[in-house]
């Protein structure tokens, strides 16, 4: 279902996504706000805009009526004085509407007599907000009415490793804190150590973060606390949350993984497994790691060390990046092995899948290895006919030219 | 048609300031404060509220057992900083979207405080009903009263800039 939301006409409303990115997001919910006042139809945006909602707007109750039977929104806020028709007489043209009359209306309105509001719950609203108004609270009181999910959930929007990102380290211990700020430098992230949950709190209901890290070591489990903290926020309900706790310490990652904790993080830190768990978290396209361009050729370049998640993390990207290439006018592969420390099935399958690959697309490939690699690829029957290149400068010299070492056939790749 | 209800000086002074300090605070993150009013029912009618610096004034009405109309004289910068940060627009942003943004925050601000002193009234056991805001601009005019209003302007300093309410309500009969 894709619903292009409108332009109110403002800037900030349309935030730091460009107009063509934001027409191709899907939306799941849709919030029609009725008020007169552009400005509060602005807020009201504004609010909404970290979420999975479309925001309709309507400056009356007229229109009010109009867009809610063409567009049956999931939500309707409603101001009461407006020119044209009021918010009173739009609420019960709504009710009287077999096809409207269970949407829900959430009254946003400076009309705030008791006996007023009184008057207008009994005709059949979900709720009443009288201005002024914090966004906040807005947006808790549809989440009771609506799931709203963070926008960022949406599959259009995926971020690569380029991205900066925002990691909050709760951790009384600085040392810790600064190994995480140390370890994690090379990637465009911002780490932030905060000694306590109290101040973390204050920090993340003021500027959400993109992860959260809590210490289990937190005095009188505050770790714990702090989560649930996180979690019956609507804007960190689903900010993933990991546990740092010492590897021996299996009580309390049990009792962080029953609680919800999205990853468990061992102390001593593997920055590389941890990076990886990030990038995991925060739903990252990581194919830069295994897939580059270089001038008229496209690079898969396999690391150090390749463990089953990595194989895994590499072969995701594998078809797409390939078929990519192809589309871009690349017909030529270099698959590079010479990082790579060990060779195993695994890793095996991933090349047979990529030559295949390259194969049903017309592409010439070359590989190149190390001397190690090559010596246990002699070893193995199905590997035994690969050849190899000792570098990529080689390779790409190599590449294109009539022979075998250009060929598509994976048995005669490389020279 | 009912006799207008009389609401004392100090009443109305209670139901404006929480009024003002409410919107502002929640809506633009800013504390305004009250000095004694300058000025009372029976002092000069026409009342000059500033003489050059130019002014966003909102206006809107409430009409029942109280019927009046409250002014909100903005000095422009003012209306400017209110608006930016209702809208969270930066001050580029806001140049680009103009006066038009201006008045609509504005009005809307006035509607808010308006509303929240209407509701005091609703709750003390006189119910009205708001209308809908207007937009005044200029500088160095003056508003003034017929002799069956009572006024009560309010100044309340906020940010470095002095906001004007200006409460003109129907008298006694």
């Amino acid at each position: 279902m894709l619903r292009p939301p409108r332009d109110c006409g403002y800037p900030d409303a349309l935030g730091g996504l460009s107009r063509g990115a934001e027409a191709n997001t899907i939306m799941r919910y849709k919030v029609l706000t009725v008020d007169d006042s552009k400005t509060v139809r602005v807020i009201v945006k504004k609010a909404f805009k970290p979420f999975d909602v479309e925001v309709l707007e309507a400056s009356n109750g007229l229109e009010g009526l109009a867009i809610a039977a063409r567009e049956t929104p999931d939500l309707i806020l409603l101001d009461i004085t407006m020119p044209v028709m009021d918010g009173v007489e739009m609420l019960i043209k709504l009710k009287a509407d077999p096809a409207l009359k269970a949407t829900p209306v959430i009254m946003l309105t400076a009309e705030g007599g008791r006996d007023h509001v009184v008057k207008i719950a009994k005709i059949g609203v979900r709720d009443y907000m009288v201005k002024p108004f914090r966004e906040e609270i807005l947006v808790e009181k549809a989440s009771r009415i609506i799931d709203l999910k963070p926008a960022g959930e949406s599959p259009t929007k995926a971020r690569s490793l380029d991205d900066p990102a925002d990691i909050v380290i709760v951790e009384d211990k600085p040392a810790i804190v600064q190994q995480i700020q140390d370890g994690l430098k090379h990637m465009p992230w911002r780490v932030k150590g905060i000694s306590t949950p109290a101040e973390a709190i204050e920090h993340i209901a003021k500027t959400p973060p993109d992860l959260i890290v809590a210490s289990l070591s937190l005095a009188e489990e505050g770790a714990f606390s702090l989560f649930r903290t996180i979690r019956a926020s609507i804007r960190t309900k689903y900010t993933p949350i990991f546990a740092l706790v010492v590897k021996t310490e299996t009580a309390q990652q049990q009792q962080a993984q029953t609680l919800g904790f999205t990853a468990i993080i061992t102390k001593p830190i593997e920055l590389g497994d941890f990076e990886a768990k990030i990038a995991k978290a925060l739903n990252l396209d990581t194919s830069k790691r295994y897939y580059s361009v270089d001038g008229e050729m496209l690079v898969m370049r396999l690391p150090e060390s390749c463990t089953a998640p990595v194989v895994t993390e590499a072969g995701t990207y594998l078809k797409p990046k390939f078929s990519e290439a192809v589309d871009a006018g690349l017909n030529k592969l270099v698959i590079d092995v010479q990082p790579l420390k060990a060779l195993n099935m695994t890793v095996i399958k991933l090349l047979l899948q990529a030559m295949q690959t390259s194969r049903d697309l017309g592409m010439q490939f070359a590989l190149v290895g190390n001397p190690q690699i090559v010596a246990e690829c002699k070893g193995i029957e199905d590997t035994r006919t690969w050849k190899f290149f000792e570098s990529m400068d080689e390779a790409k010299a190599n590449l294109g030219k009539p022979g075998p070492s250009t060929t598509a056939a994976p048995q005669l790749a490389g020279v | 048609m009912p006799a207008a209800v009389y609401i004392s000086e100090p009443i109305v002074r209670e139901y404006i300031g929480r009024a003002v300090r409410d919107v502002f605070t929640t809506m633009i993150d800013c504390r305004p404060a009250l000095p004694p009013p300058v000025a009372r029912a029976g002092e000069p009618a026409a009342v000059v509220m500033h003489q050059d610096d130019p002014q966003v004034v909102g206006t809107v009405g409430f009409v029942g057992e109280c019927s009046g109309l409250i002014y909100l004289h903005f000095p422009l910068p003012f209306a400017r900083l209110c608006t930016g940060r209702l809208l969270g627009l930066s001050d580029a942003e806001l140049a680009a979207v103009g006066d038009e943004a201006i008045n609509d925050a504005i009005g809307e601000l006035t509607n808010m405080t308006v509303g929240a002193f209407k509701t005091g009234l609703c709750d003390a056991g006189h119910p009205c009903t708001l209308t809908i805001p207007s937009i005044l601009r200029g500088s160095n005019f003056t508003v003034e009263m017929i002799s069956s209003a009572v006024r009560h302007v309010y100044h309340f300093e906020c940010s470095g800039h002095r906001v004007t309410a200006d409460i003109l309500m129907r008298s006694e009969d």
